[in-house]
């Protein structure tokens, strides 16, 4: 029986070796800026945790506590966020996945395709969460100074409770196919994870974790943490877990490790047998189910129709046929328009950052702080200009899909299409980044000539990041992901963001010291001098090359890549 | 219409197509067989502009389809062996994007759905979204947008695939008189049969190479196959017909 689910898993085993095998063009520079980047954000975890550790260690009688605290929500976390992405994958796995079809077709063993699921299915969900944790939880090691018992002890905790929440989760995926049409279902909860995504974000961001920093505020927080009833509930798996680390590390905090190692182990077994059961008895049922074809009501729009027809009216018609395509499609799939609430949940946690920045309590002028902060201020709205970029407009070639051959075959030219996901998102991305600016630097209160500095830059900023994300896009694209929100994690996403840094903080560097210049003679009302004047005029002028290379070179070098990409 | 000269095509690990040189003219149906993996979807897909030529050339009614690719593809209409579609449009906005595409005006667009509705029997399901389309539907649906511009040129690859017996035989009394309205059709094919029917001339490609092009009289005379069908000039051709091989290696 486990050898027929070995048997199935073993294609996925052999396409992992072979991705690894026969690389693409470029592969080794792309694989070593993911490993810097994950190690960069997996030292930067560790020296989070080391310190916050270090720092709760060193409190008397309170120490312990909050440790236990901390690491008990963090279970509470993963236990959550493990069985939401066990949900998701496990309805691609057991019900929309291409090669069921050949399995179903074979003479199959229910349970060797049960086994096999299972573990795709969990491993799929769990490894990130294992490897980006793996930080948090070597910090608690060397603070607490745990030896290899600790580790060991991680490890054989950790396995039934990534099953407990991999069958809780692949349950509930089955219950949910059960009732509803599979596919149908993958849209509704992509929408759940985009929302539960912001919430978390939200949250955090509301915590005001500022205040940690905050002298005057840091007892009344430790009091705030303290008074936090976190879920222990005996019932939760994620408190068995805590409960078995806590009592290796803080020794007489928790009850015995046995019992509660018992209950995951048990636990654990139980859910996958009773899991095992129930599908069996549903999954037939369920696998009908999502063969059932979708049925779609449209309304006709013409109201819509005539206003984007008054609105394209002075461009070509496969111009306008490219633009009201893409308007189309980015209302009809779910996938596209969700991306608006992650747009939303960045621009508000923005504002709010901004609006409560405690200007008043520093004791430098406060005009002089307010111009310094609208300066920043430039940085970090180029900074939110590209983290919308890369959700809208980096994947705006890649949304074409494998239905890109209608492009590529048609007489409209490469350069054409690509200008026209240029115009689109540039208008939509330079409304957007100026009422931004112009927004912040009202509730800074900044001058007339702060004002126009920033409304100026930022004009010239977002084409150079428009450009950026529609160029990388071109270069790597993914016509064949799954899931739109896929296409911005790979290279060409990491690379658009890496040279959208380098671009905005160039343009900031080099507009800091005019910028100083003009705000001094404002301030002290004397004229700037001829020297400062040729800096100023030199500076500038580099400002206005940097921005013009960023608008041009990116999108030459996209469609280059593309002409040259035959992979349709 | 067709002049292929020396077309050839090298990945880092194959020559896909091997200096291929042929000539099509105005209003001939050509078929374009060969076994899997001969290279015919490459020699297609370099014609419709998809993929770059590495050396050679290739003109479509004069035009090169390196350097002159826009206008080539304005005149030609090309149908792939796989429909990939925009799932969450309609047929007929599809068929509207198609037209606009081209570069038609809205009113000839207008004009010319209806007609192609009808020829393709496609009413019944055109204001769904292409996603819930079947096979077929959707090959009908890619059809009637490779004509909807009046393409001098019609680029098809596997054309009778998915299609039920109706479908195909409509796909092949509109491909005859598209030829004798003056449209060259370029169609390659694993179906001898209708390659047989149908072809004014046949070319034949192997392992990227053209190993015979001409009428099936021609072809015959040429493989001393008088009087026999297109499949055995085929065998004869490519190799792989020696049956008592397959019937050996099939008793294991």
């Amino acid at each position: 029986m486990m050898l027929n689910a070995l048997g199935m898993l073993y294609p996925k085993i052999i396409q992992f070796k072979n991705r690894i095998k026969f690389k693409g063009e470029g592969s080794y520079t792309r694989a070593l800026l993911m490993t810097g980047f994950g190690m960069a954000f997996w030292a930067g975890t560790f020296v989070v945790f080391f310190r916050v550790l270090s720092y709760f260690r060193s409190i008397d009688v309170f120490g312990d506590f909050l440790a236990a605290k901390l690491l008990a929500m963090i279970f509470l976390t993963f236990f959550s966020i493990l069985i939401f992405s066990n949900v998701i994958t496990a309805i691609s796995a057991f019900f929309i996945s291409d090669e069921l079809h050949l399995i179903l077709s074979t003479p199959f063993d229910y349970a060797a395709l049960y086994f096999s699921k299972l573990t795709e299915s969990i491993l799929n969900s769990s490894w990130m969460v294992l490897l980006f944790s793996l930080p948090v939880f070597i910090s608690y090691g060397v603070i607490y100074r745990q030896g290899i018992y600790y580790y060991a002890l991680l490890f054989f905790s950790m396995v039934p409770f990534l099953v407990i929440c991999g069958t809780l989760g692949i349950f509930t995926a089955m219950l949910l196919v059960k009732f509803f049409p599979a596919k149908r279902l993958k849209d509704v909860l992509f929408l759940l994870t985009i929302f539960f995504v912001i919430i978390v974000y939200f949250m955090f961001r509301f915590l005001k974790p500022e205040r940690l920093v905050d002298p005057d505020k840091f007892f009344t927080v430790i009091d705030y943490l303290s008074s936090l009833e976190a879920p222990t509930s005996p019932f939760l798996p994620s408190q068995w877990i805590t409960d078995v680390l806590s009592a290796m590390l803080f020794d007489k905090l928790s009850g015995p490790v046995t019992f509660n190692m018992l209950l995951l182990w048990s636990t654990a077994l139980a859910f996958m047998v009773m899991l095992g059961w129930f599908f069996r008895s549903i999954f037939f049922d369920a696998w009908n189910k999502t063969q059932e074809g979708k049925t779609a009501t449209l309304s006709t729009g013409r109201r819509w129709n005539r206003i984007l027809d008054f609105v394209l009216y002075p461009f070509s018609p496969p111009v306008r046929s490219i633009i009201e395509k893409d308007i189309r499609l980015f209302f009809r799939d779910t996938a596209q328009w969700s991306q608006i609430f992650i747009l939303l949940a960045i621009v508000v946690i923005y504002l709010y950052n901004i609006s409560v920045l405690p200007m008043d309590k520093n004791p430098l002028p406060t005009v002089y702080l307010q111009n310094i902060i609208a300066f920043i201020n430039l940085g970090l709205a180029g900074f939110v200009i590209s983290a919308v970029a890369v959700r809208f407009a980096y994947p705006a070639v890649s949304l074409e899909g494998e239905s890109f051959w209608i492009i590529k075959s048609s007489p409209l030219s490469l350069k054409a299409f690509l200008w026209c996901k240029f115009w689109v998102n540039f208008l939509f991305l330079v409304v957007m980044s100026e009422v931004l600016i112009v927004f912040t630097n009202y509730l800074l209160q900044v001058g007339p000539l702060m004002m126009a500095i920033s409304i100026v830059t930022i004009f010239l900023m977002t084409f150079g990041i428009t450009s950026l994300g529609i160029g990388c896009g071109a270069a790597y694209p993914r016509f064949r992901v799954e899931n739109i929100a896929q296409i911005p994690t790979g290279f060409g996403g990491l690379l658009f963001m890496i040279l959208a840094m380098l671009f905005i903080g160039s343009i900031v560097v080099l507009e800091a010291g005019p910028v100083y210049y003009f705000l001094m003679s404002d301030f002290t009302n004397m004229p700037i001098s001829g020297k400062h004047w040729i800096r100023i005029a030199v500076q500038l002028g580099l400002v206005l090359i940097i921005n013009l290379l960023a608008f041009l070179l990116p999108l030459r070098f996209g469609l280059k890549k593309l002409f040259l990409f035959e992979k349709i | 219409m067709i002049i292929l000269e020396n077309l050839t095509k090298v990945y880092p690990t194959v020559t896909a197509v091997d200096h291929i040189s042929l000539t099509v003219k105005k209003g001939e149906l050509f078929g374009f067989l060969g076994p899997n993996g001969a290279g015919k979807t490459t020699t297609i897909r370099m014609m419709a502009g998809l993929v770059q030529p590495t050396a050679g050339s290739a003109f479509i009614d004069g035009w090169n389809i390196v350097s002159h690719a826009n206008a080539a593809k304005r005149i030609t209409g090309y149908i792939p062996d796989r429909p990939f579609l925009y799932n969450k449009l309609t047929g007929r906005e599809f068929l509207w994007f198609t037209g606009r595409l081209y570069g038609l005006k809205k009113d000839v667009v207008s004009r010319r759905i209806i007609p192609l509705l009808e020829l393709f029997h496609m009413n019944d399901y055109v204001d769904e979204l292409t996603e819930s389309y079947s096979h077929g539907m959707k090959q009908r649906l890619v059809m009637a947008s490779a004509l909807i511009h009046k393409p001098r040129l019609l680029i098809v690859d596997e054309p009778m695939v998915g299609l039920d017996p109706k479908g195909a035989r409509l796909v092949k009394k509109i491909f005859r008189e598209l030829c004798a309205g003056g449209t060259t059709v370029f169609m390659s094919t694993h179906t001898l049969e209708i390659a047989e029917e149908m072809c004014d001339r046949i070319g034949i490609i192997q392992n990227g190479r053209m190993v015979a092009a001409g009428t099936m009289k021609s072809l015959r005379e040429k493989t001393g196959a008088a009087g026999k069908k297109l499949e055995a000039v085929f065998f004869r051709l490519t190799g792989g017909d020696d049956v008592g091989e397959v019937i050996e290696a099939l008793r294991f």
